[in-house]
Protein backbone atom coordinates (compact mmCIF):
# COMPACT_ATOMS: atom_id res chain seq x y z
CA UNK A 1 0.00 0.00 0.00
CA UNK A 2 1.41 3.40 -0.93
CA UNK A 3 1.36 6.48 1.18
CA UNK A 4 -0.98 9.29 0.20
CA UNK A 5 -0.02 11.78 2.90
CA UNK A 6 3.32 11.91 4.61
CA UNK A 7 4.00 14.49 7.31
CA UNK A 8 7.44 14.56 8.85
CA UNK A 9 8.22 16.82 11.77
CA UNK A 10 5.77 19.33 10.39
CA UNK A 11 6.04 22.53 12.38
CA UNK A 12 4.53 25.92 11.96
CA UNK A 13 4.78 29.01 14.13
CA UNK A 14 2.87 32.25 13.70
CA UNK A 15 5.47 34.63 15.01
CA UNK A 16 5.67 33.73 18.66
CA UNK A 17 2.38 31.90 18.61
CA UNK A 18 2.26 28.16 18.33
CA UNK A 19 0.73 26.60 15.30
CA UNK A 20 1.70 22.96 15.17
CA UNK A 21 4.87 21.32 16.44
CA UNK A 22 6.66 18.28 15.06
CA UNK A 23 3.63 16.55 13.60
CA UNK A 24 4.48 13.31 11.82
CA UNK A 25 2.02 10.86 10.38
CA UNK A 26 1.31 8.74 7.34
CA UNK A 27 -2.02 8.20 5.65
CA UNK A 28 -2.26 5.32 3.23
CA UNK A 29 -4.00 5.50 -0.10
CA UNK A 30 -7.63 4.45 0.27
CA UNK A 31 -7.67 5.15 3.98
CA UNK A 32 -10.12 7.42 5.80
CA UNK A 33 -8.11 9.30 8.38
CA UNK A 34 -9.66 11.46 11.08
CA UNK A 35 -7.76 14.37 12.56
CA UNK A 36 -9.28 15.13 15.92
CA UNK A 37 -8.78 18.08 18.15
CA UNK A 38 -10.62 21.00 19.70
CA UNK A 39 -10.64 24.44 18.20
CA UNK A 40 -7.18 25.96 18.13
CA UNK A 41 -5.37 22.64 18.39
CA UNK A 42 -3.78 23.01 14.98
CA UNK A 43 -6.05 21.06 12.65
CA UNK A 44 -6.63 23.85 10.17
CA UNK A 45 -2.97 24.83 10.23
CA UNK A 46 -2.05 21.28 9.29
CA UNK A 47 -4.59 21.23 6.48
CA UNK A 48 -3.41 24.57 5.14
CA UNK A 49 0.10 23.21 4.90
CA UNK A 50 -1.22 20.04 3.26
CA UNK A 51 -2.88 22.23 0.66
CA UNK A 52 0.21 24.34 0.10
CA UNK A 53 -1.39 27.51 1.40
CA UNK A 54 1.32 27.91 4.01
CA UNK A 55 5.00 27.06 4.15
CA UNK A 56 6.14 24.94 7.10
CA UNK A 57 8.51 26.52 9.61
CA UNK A 58 10.19 23.11 9.74
CA UNK A 59 9.57 19.59 8.53
CA UNK A 60 7.78 18.53 5.40
CA UNK A 61 4.36 17.69 4.05
CA UNK A 62 4.22 15.40 1.04
CA UNK A 63 1.09 14.29 -0.75
CA UNK A 64 1.35 11.51 -3.31
CA UNK A 65 5.07 12.08 -3.14
CA UNK A 66 4.76 15.76 -4.08
CA UNK A 67 5.93 18.54 -1.85
CA UNK A 68 2.77 20.27 -0.67
CA UNK A 69 4.27 23.75 -0.89
CA UNK A 70 6.52 23.54 -3.92
CA UNK A 71 4.27 21.38 -6.08
CA UNK A 72 0.97 22.78 -4.86
CA UNK A 73 -0.58 23.32 -8.28
CA UNK A 74 0.23 19.82 -9.51
CA UNK A 75 -0.98 18.42 -6.23
CA UNK A 76 -4.28 20.27 -6.46
CA UNK A 77 -5.20 18.36 -9.59
CA UNK A 78 -5.32 15.27 -7.40
CA UNK A 79 -7.39 16.51 -4.49
CA UNK A 80 -10.69 18.11 -3.58
CA UNK A 81 -11.07 20.28 -0.51
CA UNK A 82 -13.94 21.34 1.70
CA UNK A 83 -13.43 23.88 4.44
CA UNK A 84 -15.45 23.90 7.62
CA UNK A 85 -17.38 27.04 6.86
CA UNK A 86 -16.96 27.37 3.14
CA UNK A 87 -17.23 30.88 1.79
CA UNK A 88 -18.67 31.19 -1.66
CA UNK A 89 -19.46 34.07 -3.94
CA UNK A 90 -22.95 34.97 -2.84
CA UNK A 91 -23.90 36.72 -6.05
CA UNK A 92 -23.56 33.52 -8.07
CA UNK A 93 -26.16 30.82 -8.30
CA UNK A 94 -25.07 27.48 -6.91
CA UNK A 95 -25.03 26.10 -10.47
CA UNK A 96 -22.78 28.88 -11.74
CA UNK A 97 -20.47 28.50 -8.78
CA UNK A 98 -20.23 24.73 -9.14
CA UNK A 99 -19.58 25.06 -12.86
CA UNK A 100 -16.80 27.54 -12.15
CA UNK A 101 -15.10 25.40 -9.53
CA UNK A 102 -15.66 22.29 -11.64
CA UNK A 103 -14.14 24.04 -14.63
CA UNK A 104 -11.05 24.90 -12.64
CA UNK A 105 -10.77 21.20 -11.80
CA UNK A 106 -11.18 20.20 -15.42
CA UNK A 107 -14.66 18.78 -14.96
CA UNK A 108 -17.32 19.10 -17.64
CA UNK A 109 -20.15 21.55 -17.07
CA UNK A 110 -22.98 20.11 -15.03
CA UNK A 111 -20.94 17.27 -13.60
CA UNK A 112 -22.31 18.29 -10.23
CA UNK A 113 -25.92 17.73 -11.29
CA UNK A 114 -26.47 14.08 -10.16
CA UNK A 115 -25.06 14.83 -6.75
CA UNK A 116 -27.05 18.04 -6.38
CA UNK A 117 -30.24 16.16 -7.22
CA UNK A 118 -29.36 13.43 -4.79
CA UNK A 119 -28.86 15.97 -2.02
CA UNK A 120 -31.96 17.90 -3.07
CA UNK A 121 -30.00 21.11 -3.60
CA UNK A 122 -31.71 23.92 -5.48
CA UNK A 123 -28.89 25.15 -7.71
CA UNK A 124 -30.91 27.96 -9.27
CA UNK A 125 -30.77 30.09 -6.15
CA UNK A 126 -28.06 32.64 -5.48
CA UNK A 127 -25.69 31.29 -2.88
CA UNK A 128 -26.28 34.28 -0.60
CA UNK A 129 -29.95 33.37 -0.43
CA UNK A 130 -29.30 29.79 0.64
CA UNK A 131 -29.61 28.73 4.25
CA UNK A 132 -26.41 27.77 6.03
CA UNK A 133 -27.23 24.10 5.66
CA UNK A 134 -27.82 24.46 1.94
CA UNK A 135 -24.60 26.40 1.53
CA UNK A 136 -22.89 23.50 3.23
CA UNK A 137 -24.59 21.22 0.71
CA UNK A 138 -22.98 23.25 -2.06
CA UNK A 139 -19.67 22.50 -0.39
CA UNK A 140 -20.42 18.82 -0.17
CA UNK A 141 -21.40 18.71 -3.85
CA UNK A 142 -18.26 20.53 -4.96
CA UNK A 143 -16.17 18.18 -2.81
CA UNK A 144 -17.54 14.98 -4.26
CA UNK A 145 -18.36 16.06 -7.82
CA UNK A 146 -14.97 15.06 -9.19
CA UNK A 147 -12.91 11.92 -9.03
CA UNK A 148 -9.81 13.22 -7.33
CA UNK A 149 -8.00 10.49 -5.40
CA UNK A 150 -7.68 12.58 -2.24
CA UNK A 151 -10.41 14.35 -0.30
CA UNK A 152 -9.43 16.84 2.39
CA UNK A 153 -12.12 18.18 4.71
CA UNK A 154 -11.87 20.63 7.54
CA UNK A 155 -14.73 20.02 9.97
CA UNK A 156 -17.05 19.17 7.10
CA UNK A 157 -20.31 18.49 8.92
CA UNK A 158 -20.50 21.81 10.72
CA UNK A 159 -23.96 23.15 9.98
CA UNK A 160 -25.35 19.96 8.49
CA UNK A 161 -28.55 18.54 9.86
CA UNK A 162 -28.54 14.90 11.03
CA UNK A 163 -30.10 13.63 7.81
CA UNK A 164 -27.53 15.44 5.73
CA UNK A 165 -24.74 14.22 8.00
CA UNK A 166 -25.85 10.69 7.32
CA UNK A 167 -25.79 11.29 3.59
CA UNK A 168 -22.41 12.87 3.92
CA UNK A 169 -21.04 9.86 5.74
CA UNK A 170 -22.53 7.69 3.01
CA UNK A 171 -20.62 9.69 0.42
CA UNK A 172 -17.42 9.17 2.35
CA UNK A 173 -18.10 5.44 2.45
CA UNK A 174 -18.61 5.48 -1.32
CA UNK A 175 -15.37 7.38 -1.79
CA UNK A 176 -13.61 4.79 0.33
CA UNK A 177 -15.13 2.01 -1.75
CA UNK A 178 -13.72 3.76 -4.83
CA UNK A 179 -10.29 3.66 -3.22
CA UNK A 180 -10.09 7.40 -2.64
CA UNK A 181 -8.16 8.65 0.34
CA UNK A 182 -9.92 10.88 2.84
CA UNK A 183 -8.43 13.21 5.44
CA UNK A 184 -11.05 14.66 7.79
CA UNK A 185 -10.34 17.16 10.49
CA UNK A 186 -13.05 17.20 13.09
CA UNK A 187 -14.00 17.69 16.68
CA UNK A 188 -17.02 15.50 16.21
CA UNK A 189 -16.19 12.03 17.48
CA UNK A 190 -19.37 10.48 16.14
CA UNK A 191 -18.53 11.69 12.69
CA UNK A 192 -15.05 10.25 13.00
CA UNK A 193 -16.26 7.06 14.61
CA UNK A 194 -18.66 6.38 11.78
CA UNK A 195 -16.38 7.22 8.91
CA UNK A 196 -12.72 6.83 9.78
CA UNK A 197 -10.31 3.94 9.80
CA UNK A 198 -7.75 5.67 11.94
CA UNK A 199 -7.63 8.78 14.01
CA UNK A 200 -4.89 11.19 14.97
CA UNK A 201 -5.47 13.40 17.99
CA UNK A 202 -3.77 16.75 18.11
CA UNK A 203 -3.36 18.61 21.33
CA UNK A 204 -1.96 22.12 21.57
CA UNK A 205 -0.27 21.68 18.24
CA UNK A 206 1.29 18.30 18.97
CA UNK A 207 0.09 14.94 17.76
CA UNK A 208 -0.51 12.92 20.90
CA UNK A 209 -2.14 9.81 19.56
CA UNK A 210 -2.73 7.81 16.45
CA UNK A 211 -5.04 4.86 16.75
CA UNK A 212 -7.78 2.99 15.02
CA UNK A 213 -11.21 4.19 15.97
CA UNK A 214 -11.99 0.89 17.63
CA UNK A 215 -8.99 1.00 19.85
CA UNK A 216 -9.53 4.65 20.68
CA UNK A 217 -13.05 4.02 21.84
CA UNK A 218 -12.24 0.61 23.21
CA UNK A 219 -9.67 1.94 25.59
CA UNK A 220 -12.02 4.56 26.87
CA UNK A 221 -14.39 4.13 29.76
CA UNK A 222 -18.06 3.57 29.10
CA UNK A 223 -20.65 4.24 31.74
CA UNK A 224 -23.15 1.46 32.53
CA UNK A 225 -26.18 2.04 34.72
CA UNK A 226 -28.04 -1.06 35.88
CA UNK A 227 -31.29 -1.62 37.69
CA UNK A 228 -31.38 -5.13 39.12
CA UNK A 229 -34.25 -7.11 40.52
CA UNK A 230 -32.21 -7.75 43.63
CA UNK A 231 -28.96 -6.28 45.01
CA UNK A 232 -25.92 -7.67 43.22
CA UNK A 233 -23.84 -10.17 45.15
CA UNK A 234 -20.45 -9.06 46.33
CA UNK A 235 -17.80 -9.29 43.62
CA UNK A 236 -20.40 -9.67 40.87
CA UNK A 237 -18.48 -7.22 38.66
CA UNK A 238 -14.92 -7.93 39.72
CA UNK A 239 -13.34 -7.89 36.32
CA UNK A 240 -10.02 -6.39 35.24
CA UNK A 241 -11.65 -3.87 32.96
CA UNK A 242 -14.61 -2.95 35.13
CA UNK A 243 -14.68 -0.37 37.87
CA UNK A 244 -17.68 -0.24 40.16
CA UNK A 245 -18.47 3.38 40.82
CA UNK A 246 -21.64 3.16 42.83
CA UNK A 247 -23.95 0.50 44.20
CA UNK A 248 -27.09 1.47 46.05
CA UNK A 249 -29.50 -1.37 46.61
CA UNK A 250 -30.66 -2.47 43.20
CA UNK A 251 -29.06 0.46 41.36
CA UNK A 252 -25.52 -0.11 40.13
CA UNK A 253 -23.22 2.19 38.19
CA UNK A 254 -20.07 0.72 36.73
CA UNK A 255 -17.41 1.93 34.31
CA UNK A 256 -16.12 -0.45 31.70
CA UNK A 257 -13.70 -0.29 28.85
CA UNK A 258 -12.33 -2.66 26.26
CA UNK A 259 -13.91 -6.06 25.78
CA UNK A 260 -17.46 -6.05 27.12
CA UNK A 261 -18.13 -9.78 26.74
CA UNK A 262 -16.91 -10.90 30.18
CA UNK A 263 -19.05 -8.20 31.73
CA UNK A 264 -22.11 -9.24 29.71
CA UNK A 265 -21.61 -12.87 30.78
CA UNK A 266 -21.61 -11.78 34.43
CA UNK A 267 -24.69 -9.70 33.72
CA UNK A 268 -26.40 -12.74 32.22
CA UNK A 269 -26.29 -14.41 35.59
CA UNK A 270 -28.24 -11.56 37.17
CA UNK A 271 -31.88 -10.57 36.92
CA UNK A 272 -31.58 -7.22 35.14
CA UNK A 273 -34.60 -4.91 34.96
CA UNK A 274 -32.94 -2.15 33.01
CA UNK A 275 -29.56 -1.27 31.54
CA UNK A 276 -28.23 1.96 30.03
CA UNK A 277 -24.79 2.19 28.43
CA UNK A 278 -23.33 5.56 27.65
CA UNK A 279 -20.63 5.55 25.01
CA UNK A 280 -17.79 8.00 25.32
CA UNK A 281 -18.11 11.28 23.57
CA UNK A 282 -15.51 13.67 22.37
CA UNK A 283 -15.19 15.30 25.77
CA UNK A 284 -14.41 11.98 27.36
CA UNK A 285 -11.73 11.19 24.85
CA UNK A 286 -10.21 14.62 24.97
CA UNK A 287 -10.23 14.50 28.73
CA UNK A 288 -7.46 11.96 28.60
CA UNK A 289 -5.27 14.15 26.51
CA UNK A 290 -6.13 17.41 28.14
CA UNK A 291 -5.53 16.33 31.68
CA UNK A 292 -1.84 16.24 30.89
CA UNK A 293 -1.58 12.52 31.55
CA UNK A 294 -0.48 11.28 28.18
CA UNK A 295 2.01 8.58 29.03
CA UNK A 296 1.62 4.88 29.29
CA UNK A 297 -1.09 3.69 26.94
CA UNK A 298 1.31 2.61 24.27
CA UNK A 299 -0.38 4.74 21.68
CA UNK A 300 2.33 6.37 19.65
CA UNK A 301 2.37 8.77 16.79
CA UNK A 302 5.02 8.75 14.13
CA UNK A 303 6.96 11.36 16.05
CA UNK A 304 6.90 9.29 19.20
CA UNK A 305 4.07 11.06 20.97
CA UNK A 306 2.19 8.68 23.20
CA UNK A 307 -1.38 8.41 24.23
CA UNK A 308 -2.28 7.86 27.87
CA UNK A 309 -4.83 6.63 30.33
CA UNK A 310 -6.43 8.18 33.37
CA UNK A 311 -4.84 7.38 36.65
CA UNK A 312 -5.95 4.18 38.25
CA UNK A 313 -7.40 2.51 35.22
CA UNK A 314 -7.05 -1.15 34.58
CA UNK A 315 -4.95 -2.49 31.72
CA UNK A 316 -6.51 -2.46 28.33
CA UNK A 317 -7.31 -5.88 26.87
CA UNK A 318 -4.78 -7.31 24.49
CA UNK A 319 -5.12 -5.96 21.01
CA UNK A 320 -6.75 -2.80 22.23
CA UNK A 321 -3.97 -0.32 21.86
CA UNK A 322 -0.78 -2.11 20.92
CA UNK A 323 0.40 -0.41 17.83
CA UNK A 324 3.54 -0.22 15.77
CA UNK A 325 5.70 2.84 16.13
CA UNK A 326 4.31 4.52 13.05
CA UNK A 327 0.89 4.38 14.58
CA UNK A 328 -0.54 2.26 11.81
CA UNK A 329 -2.43 -0.93 12.38
CA UNK A 330 -4.91 -2.78 10.28
CA UNK A 331 -8.06 -0.88 9.89
CA UNK A 332 -10.95 -2.31 11.77
CA UNK A 333 -13.39 -1.71 8.98
CA UNK B 1 -8.20 28.51 -16.54
CA UNK B 2 -7.20 32.16 -16.51
CA UNK B 3 -10.02 32.86 -18.97
CA UNK B 4 -12.73 31.43 -16.73
CA UNK B 5 -11.21 33.17 -13.73
CA UNK B 6 -11.04 36.43 -15.67
CA UNK B 7 -14.66 36.05 -16.72
CA UNK B 8 -15.64 35.49 -13.11
CA UNK B 9 -13.65 38.52 -11.97
CA UNK B 10 -15.22 40.64 -14.69
CA UNK B 11 -18.61 39.46 -13.59
CA UNK B 12 -17.84 40.40 -10.02
CA UNK B 13 -16.75 43.86 -11.16
CA UNK B 14 -19.67 44.34 -13.48
CA UNK B 15 -21.97 46.26 -11.15
CA UNK B 16 -19.23 48.57 -9.94
CA UNK B 17 -17.77 49.26 -13.37
CA UNK B 18 -21.08 49.73 -15.10
CA UNK B 19 -22.30 51.93 -12.26
CA UNK B 20 -19.17 54.05 -12.38
CA UNK B 21 -19.36 54.23 -16.17
CA UNK B 22 -22.96 55.42 -16.07
CA UNK B 23 -22.18 58.04 -13.45
CA UNK B 24 -19.11 59.39 -15.26
CA UNK B 25 -20.88 59.22 -18.61
CA UNK B 26 -23.72 61.30 -17.19
CA UNK B 27 -21.34 63.69 -15.46
CA UNK B 28 -19.24 64.08 -18.60
CA UNK B 29 -22.41 64.69 -20.57
CA UNK B 30 -23.56 67.39 -18.19
CA UNK B 31 -20.16 69.06 -18.33
CA UNK B 32 -20.20 68.84 -22.12
CA UNK B 33 -23.62 70.47 -22.19
CA UNK B 34 -22.31 73.25 -19.95
CA UNK B 35 -19.37 74.11 -22.15
CA UNK B 36 -21.20 76.48 -24.56
CA UNK B 37 -22.57 78.41 -21.58
CA UNK B 38 -19.04 78.84 -20.25
CA UNK B 39 -17.78 79.86 -23.68
CA UNK B 40 -20.49 82.49 -24.11
CA UNK B 41 -19.62 83.99 -20.75
CA UNK B 42 -15.86 83.66 -20.90
CA UNK B 43 -15.15 87.25 -19.95
CA UNK B 44 -17.46 87.16 -16.97
CA UNK B 45 -16.07 83.79 -15.95
CA UNK B 46 -12.47 85.00 -16.12
CA UNK B 47 -13.45 87.93 -13.97
CA UNK B 48 -15.17 85.57 -11.52
CA UNK B 49 -12.17 83.27 -11.32
CA UNK B 50 -10.05 86.18 -10.10
CA UNK B 51 -12.00 85.94 -6.85
CA UNK B 52 -10.36 82.63 -6.00
CA UNK B 53 -6.84 82.30 -4.65
CA UNK B 54 -4.23 80.96 -7.02
CA UNK B 55 -3.67 77.90 -4.84
CA UNK B 56 -7.32 76.93 -5.15
CA UNK B 57 -7.24 77.26 -8.92
CA UNK B 58 -4.05 75.20 -9.17
CA UNK B 59 -5.53 72.50 -6.97
CA UNK B 60 -8.19 71.97 -9.62
CA UNK B 61 -5.84 72.24 -12.58
CA UNK B 62 -7.06 75.67 -13.67
CA UNK B 63 -3.88 76.88 -15.29
CA UNK B 64 -5.56 78.95 -18.00
CA UNK B 65 -8.94 80.00 -19.24
CA UNK B 66 -11.73 77.55 -18.60
CA UNK B 67 -12.89 77.67 -22.18
CA UNK B 68 -9.65 76.08 -23.32
CA UNK B 69 -10.77 72.47 -23.95
CA UNK B 70 -7.68 71.04 -22.23
CA UNK B 71 -8.09 73.21 -19.13
CA UNK B 72 -11.81 72.50 -19.16
CA UNK B 73 -11.22 68.74 -19.18
CA UNK B 74 -8.53 68.89 -16.53
CA UNK B 75 -10.54 71.19 -14.28
CA UNK B 76 -13.76 69.23 -14.36
CA UNK B 77 -12.49 65.68 -14.76
CA UNK B 78 -8.80 64.88 -14.64
CA UNK B 79 -7.81 66.93 -11.60
CA UNK B 80 -10.32 65.56 -9.11
CA UNK B 81 -13.01 63.27 -10.49
CA UNK B 82 -10.74 60.80 -12.21
CA UNK B 83 -8.33 60.37 -9.28
CA UNK B 84 -11.29 59.58 -7.06
CA UNK B 85 -12.85 57.21 -9.59
CA UNK B 86 -9.52 55.53 -10.29
CA UNK B 87 -8.79 55.15 -6.58
CA UNK B 88 -12.21 53.58 -5.94
CA UNK B 89 -11.78 51.14 -8.82
CA UNK B 90 -8.22 50.33 -7.84
CA UNK B 91 -9.06 49.78 -4.21
CA UNK B 92 -12.17 47.70 -4.75
CA UNK B 93 -11.02 45.61 -7.71
CA UNK B 94 -7.29 45.66 -7.01
CA UNK B 95 -7.64 44.30 -3.50
CA UNK B 96 -10.52 41.89 -4.10
CA UNK B 97 -9.01 38.73 -5.58
CA UNK B 98 -6.13 38.73 -3.13
CA UNK B 99 -6.62 40.49 0.20
CA UNK B 100 -10.40 40.67 0.36
CA UNK B 101 -10.92 37.09 -0.80
CA UNK B 102 -8.24 35.89 1.59
CA UNK B 103 -9.90 37.75 4.44
CA UNK B 104 -13.34 36.35 3.70
CA UNK B 105 -12.00 32.86 2.97
CA UNK B 106 -13.07 32.50 -0.66
CA UNK B 107 -9.55 32.44 -2.05
CA UNK B 108 -9.01 28.95 -0.63
CA UNK B 109 -11.67 27.51 -2.90
CA UNK B 110 -10.20 28.33 -6.32
CA UNK B 111 -6.65 27.92 -5.06
CA UNK B 112 -7.38 24.39 -3.86
CA UNK B 113 -7.92 23.54 -7.53
CA UNK B 114 -5.14 23.37 -10.14
CA UNK B 115 -5.57 27.12 -10.66
CA UNK B 116 -2.21 28.74 -10.08
CA UNK B 117 -1.89 31.75 -7.85
CA UNK B 118 -0.17 33.54 -10.71
CA UNK B 119 -3.17 32.93 -12.97
CA UNK B 120 -5.55 34.27 -10.36
CA UNK B 121 -3.44 37.40 -9.88
CA UNK B 122 -3.14 37.97 -13.62
CA UNK B 123 -6.90 37.61 -14.03
CA UNK B 124 -7.32 40.26 -11.35
CA UNK B 125 -4.88 42.59 -13.13
CA UNK B 126 -6.69 42.20 -16.43
CA UNK B 127 -9.96 42.88 -14.65
CA UNK B 128 -8.51 46.07 -13.16
CA UNK B 129 -7.24 47.22 -16.55
CA UNK B 130 -10.52 46.53 -18.31
CA UNK B 131 -12.51 48.27 -15.60
CA UNK B 132 -10.31 51.37 -15.78
CA UNK B 133 -10.50 51.44 -19.57
CA UNK B 134 -14.30 51.14 -19.64
CA UNK B 135 -14.84 53.91 -17.09
CA UNK B 136 -12.21 56.20 -18.66
CA UNK B 137 -13.82 55.76 -22.07
CA UNK B 138 -17.27 56.43 -20.62
CA UNK B 139 -16.01 59.61 -19.00
CA UNK B 140 -14.44 61.02 -22.14
CA UNK B 141 -17.17 59.79 -24.50
CA UNK B 142 -19.92 61.32 -22.36
CA UNK B 143 -18.19 64.69 -22.46
CA UNK B 144 -17.40 64.43 -26.15
CA UNK B 145 -20.73 63.23 -27.44
CA UNK B 146 -22.83 65.77 -25.59
CA UNK B 147 -20.26 68.53 -26.14
CA UNK B 148 -20.21 67.93 -29.87
CA UNK B 149 -24.00 67.73 -29.90
CA UNK B 150 -24.18 71.25 -28.46
CA UNK B 151 -21.54 72.48 -30.92
CA UNK B 152 -18.66 72.70 -28.45
CA UNK B 153 -15.36 73.05 -30.34
CA UNK B 154 -14.04 69.72 -29.07
CA UNK B 155 -11.54 67.77 -31.13
CA UNK B 156 -12.59 64.14 -30.62
CA UNK B 157 -9.16 62.80 -31.53
CA UNK B 158 -7.41 65.02 -29.00
CA UNK B 159 -9.90 64.20 -26.26
CA UNK B 160 -9.53 60.50 -26.88
CA UNK B 161 -5.79 60.89 -26.36
CA UNK B 162 -6.65 61.59 -22.74
CA UNK B 163 -8.00 58.06 -22.34
CA UNK B 164 -4.59 56.34 -22.26
CA UNK B 165 -3.40 58.95 -19.80
CA UNK B 166 -6.37 58.36 -17.52
CA UNK B 167 -6.00 54.59 -17.76
CA UNK B 168 -2.24 54.73 -17.12
CA UNK B 169 -2.80 56.95 -14.09
CA UNK B 170 -5.44 54.54 -12.75
CA UNK B 171 -3.23 51.55 -13.51
CA UNK B 172 -0.39 53.07 -11.52
CA UNK B 173 -2.72 53.44 -8.53
CA UNK B 174 -4.03 49.92 -9.09
CA UNK B 175 -0.51 48.47 -9.28
CA UNK B 176 0.46 50.08 -5.98
CA UNK B 177 -2.85 49.06 -4.41
CA UNK B 178 -2.57 45.43 -5.46
CA UNK B 179 0.99 45.26 -4.20
CA UNK B 180 -0.09 46.63 -0.82
CA UNK B 181 -3.06 44.25 -0.79
CA UNK B 182 -0.81 41.25 -1.35
CA UNK B 183 1.77 42.44 1.17
CA UNK B 184 -0.79 43.02 3.90
CA UNK B 185 -3.57 40.61 2.85
CA UNK B 186 -5.83 43.28 4.28
CA UNK B 187 -8.16 45.29 2.10
CA UNK B 188 -8.64 47.87 4.84
CA UNK B 189 -4.96 48.48 5.39
CA UNK B 190 -4.17 48.58 1.68
CA UNK B 191 -7.04 51.00 1.04
CA UNK B 192 -6.01 53.23 3.93
CA UNK B 193 -2.40 53.42 2.81
CA UNK B 194 -3.32 54.10 -0.81
CA UNK B 195 -5.83 56.77 0.13
CA UNK B 196 -3.25 58.44 2.37
CA UNK B 197 -0.59 58.31 -0.33
CA UNK B 198 -2.92 59.79 -2.94
CA UNK B 199 -3.93 62.65 -0.69
CA UNK B 200 -0.27 63.33 0.11
CA UNK B 201 0.65 63.24 -3.58
CA UNK B 202 -2.24 65.53 -4.46
CA UNK B 203 -1.15 68.09 -1.88
CA UNK B 204 2.44 67.73 -3.02
CA UNK B 205 1.36 68.48 -6.58
CA UNK B 206 -0.43 71.64 -5.44
CA UNK B 207 2.53 72.79 -3.34
CA UNK B 208 4.95 72.21 -6.17
CA UNK B 209 2.87 74.36 -8.50
CA UNK B 210 2.71 77.17 -5.97
CA UNK B 211 6.34 76.94 -4.90
CA UNK B 212 8.63 76.37 -7.89
CA UNK B 213 11.51 75.77 -5.45
CA UNK B 214 9.99 72.38 -4.68
CA UNK B 215 9.57 71.46 -8.32
CA UNK B 216 11.85 68.45 -8.04
CA UNK B 217 9.58 66.94 -5.41
CA UNK B 218 6.74 66.94 -7.91
CA UNK B 219 8.29 64.02 -9.71
CA UNK B 220 7.55 61.87 -6.65
CA UNK B 221 3.80 62.17 -7.09
CA UNK B 222 1.60 60.43 -9.64
CA UNK B 223 -0.30 63.64 -10.37
CA UNK B 224 2.78 65.11 -12.00
CA UNK B 225 2.38 62.56 -14.79
CA UNK B 226 -1.28 63.26 -15.52
CA UNK B 227 -1.25 66.45 -17.58
CA UNK B 228 -4.36 66.22 -19.73
CA UNK B 229 -4.30 69.96 -20.44
CA UNK B 230 -1.08 69.56 -22.36
CA UNK B 231 -2.25 66.31 -24.00
CA UNK B 232 -5.47 67.83 -25.36
CA UNK B 233 -3.89 71.18 -26.26
CA UNK B 234 -0.91 69.68 -28.05
CA UNK B 235 -2.83 66.77 -29.51
CA UNK B 236 -0.03 64.30 -28.89
CA UNK B 237 0.32 61.41 -26.53
CA UNK B 238 2.50 62.22 -23.53
CA UNK B 239 4.80 59.26 -24.05
CA UNK B 240 7.14 60.14 -21.24
CA UNK B 241 4.38 60.46 -18.65
CA UNK B 242 2.70 57.33 -19.97
CA UNK B 243 5.96 55.41 -19.70
CA UNK B 244 6.50 56.46 -16.09
CA UNK B 245 2.95 55.55 -15.10
CA UNK B 246 3.17 52.25 -16.99
CA UNK B 247 6.42 51.35 -15.26
CA UNK B 248 4.91 52.09 -11.84
CA UNK B 249 1.85 49.98 -12.72
CA UNK B 250 3.85 47.08 -14.12
CA UNK B 251 6.33 47.07 -11.25
CA UNK B 252 3.49 47.16 -8.73
CA UNK B 253 1.57 44.42 -10.44
CA UNK B 254 4.69 42.37 -11.11
CA UNK B 255 5.79 42.49 -7.49
CA UNK B 256 2.23 41.73 -6.41
CA UNK B 257 2.11 38.60 -8.59
CA UNK B 258 5.51 37.45 -7.35
CA UNK B 259 4.63 38.02 -3.70
CA UNK B 260 1.21 36.43 -4.05
CA UNK B 261 2.86 33.36 -5.52
CA UNK B 262 5.44 33.05 -2.79
CA UNK B 263 3.68 34.13 0.38
CA UNK B 264 1.61 32.24 2.91
CA UNK B 265 -2.10 32.70 2.51
CA UNK B 266 -2.68 33.41 6.16
CA UNK B 267 -4.76 36.31 7.32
Amino acid sequence: MTTAIELRGLTRHYGRRRGIVDVSLDVDEGEVFGFLGPNGAGKTTTIRMLLGFMRPSAGSARVFGLDAWRDASALHSRLAYLSGEPVYLGELTAARLLDHLGGLRGLPRGSWRPLAERLDLDVTVQVRKLSRGNRQKVGVVQLFMGNEPLLIMDEPTTGLDPLMQRQFLGLIAEARAQGRTTFISSHNLQEVERSCDRVGIIREGRLVEIATVQSLLGEHWRSVNLVLNAPAPSGAFDLPNVRQVMSSGRDVHVMIRGDVNPFLRRLGALDVLDVAITTPDIEDVFYRFYEGDVAGSGGRAANGATGGSPAGVVPVPAGGVDRPVNGREEAGR
Amino acid sequence: MTVSTLLLELRRSRTLVVGMAVVTLAYGGIMGAMYPVLAENQALLDEYMKVFPKEFLLAFGMTGTLTDPGVFFTTYIASWLWPIIAAILAIIIGTRATAADAERGWVEQPLATPLRRTSLAIASILDQGIGLLVVALATVVGLLVVGLAVAAPFDAGRFLLAVPALVAFGAAIAGLTMLLAVLTLSRGRAAGIVAGLLIAMYLLNVVVQIQPDFEALGYLGLFHYLDTTETISAGTLPWGDLAVLAVIALVGWGLAVWRFRTRDLVV
